[in-house]
């Protein structure tokens, strides 16, 4: 585990730095938390490219039971916000390609989706984001600012509605 | 003094003598093992493939050369740095520090020779191992054995298993009067393993 690396993802992400002069908060637009990975039908893209929209980041994987639910409830919501400029971007960290995607299928996922091939615990973009635990999902707003982490249900639903319309 | 030359080689025969009889009777007295690597399935309230700290507790154990996880079979294979002493209790501890218990955990190691009976205690390197459930046996080779301690199995499993012997010690884990009669010392830490 590289601690160099994280300890400053950790602070860019969960404390917002606050100095007399300027205050840091992780940005989709740094380089340190780039993500370009494949999707399923082989073509790859970035999630900076998505920056103007609302994004919920959401890390998962088909194995972890946890995430397939909460799959179900992101389903309504995407359907819901997504003609508004509200964007999921899922970030599998399957070993296996197939069982990506039959997960995809299952769940009726429309929204995007890449995979780190490296999988599970040493899939890099997951040491990137620092993610322990899954389903991890960021909040992005239209800045491409973080602006919350793992909110879910209601909670999840009210902001998205209040950053749609910054 | 000056003791002739004849004798001093006569003195020093005997002693060698000596030395390997004792050589012979320690080999005997503690068999050997080095294990290798690991099985371990771990439980919990929440997904335990879902969590990172597992992973990251058991890279912390100082034997511990990597872990890998098994997301289809549920479980963390575990390979240890060579030639170091395993302790079996670090690997639970280190499962129940992340937050998890230990599901199942199966020890693989080369024997040389140990000769196992059922229901006998057996010091291997530096543990005392009790074999619950077997076939007397000879275990040379690459052999996997099952830990099947309280707190390594599920509550079910291990009320299962810690039925087939009479012994004190399954339940505690510890030598206790039991044990001592077959020359190990009270509280030492015994541990109960099927194959």
């Amino acid at each position: 585990m590289n601690f160099k690396k994280i300890i400053p993802l950790f602070i860019l992400l969960f404390f917002a730095v606050h100095s007399n002069a300027q205050r840091e908060i992780a940005n989709i637009a740094d380089s340190r938390l780039q993500i370009k990975l494949p999707t399923a039908k082989g073509d790859s893209i970035t999630l900076a490219s998505l920056k103007g929209k609302v994004i919920l980041l959401d890390f998962w994987a088909s194995w972890c039971g946890p995430c397939r639910s909460s799959n179900k409830k992101l389903v309504k919501l995407y359907e819901k916000y997504k003609s508004q400029g509200f964007e999921i971007f899922g970030v599998s960290l399957d070993e296996q390609k197939k069982d990506w995607e039959k997960a995809i299928a299952k769940d009726k996922i429309s929204w995007l989706q890449v995979n780190d091939p490296r999988g599970s615990w040493n899939a890099k973009t997951a040491a990137d984001w620092n993610i322990s635990v899954l389903p991890t999902s960021f909040l992005i707003n239209k800045k491409g600012d973080v602006v919350a982490i793992d909110l879910e249900g209601k909670e999840l639903e009210k902001r998205i509605i209040d950053l749609l319309q910054e | 003094m000056l003791q002739s030359v004849p004798l001093i080689i006569y003195k020093l025969r005997k002693m060698k003598k000596i030395f390997f009889i004792a050589l012979i009777v320690l080999a005997g007295l503690s068999s050997q093992a080095q294990f290798t690597k690991a099985t371990l399935q771990a439980t919990g309230l929440t997904c335990a493939m879902c969590s990172n700290a597992i992973n990251k507790a058991l890279m912390k154990v100082p034997f511990v050369e990597s872990v890998k996880a098994d997301i289809k079979n549920s479980a963390f294979h575990i390979v240890f740095k060579q030639a170091q002493k395993v302790e079996i209790d670090a690997l639970k501890n280190a499962v129940e520090d992340a937050g998890f218990s230990v599901g199942s955990l199966q020890m693989t190691g080369n024997f040389s020779d140990v000769k196992v009976e059922n229901d006998k205690h057996i010091k291997i390197g530096d543990a005392v191992f009790h074999f619950l459930n077997i076939q007397g046996q000879v275990l040379d080779g690459e052999k996997t054995i099952k830990v099947v301690d309280k707190d390594f199995l599920t509550a079910r499993q291990f009320k299962k298993i810690s039925g087939v012997s009479k012994m004190s010690c399954v339940a505690t884990g510890k030598a206790e009067q039991c044990c001592l009669t077959e020359g190990i010392s009270a509280d030492t830490r015994v541990y109960h393993v099927t194959i």
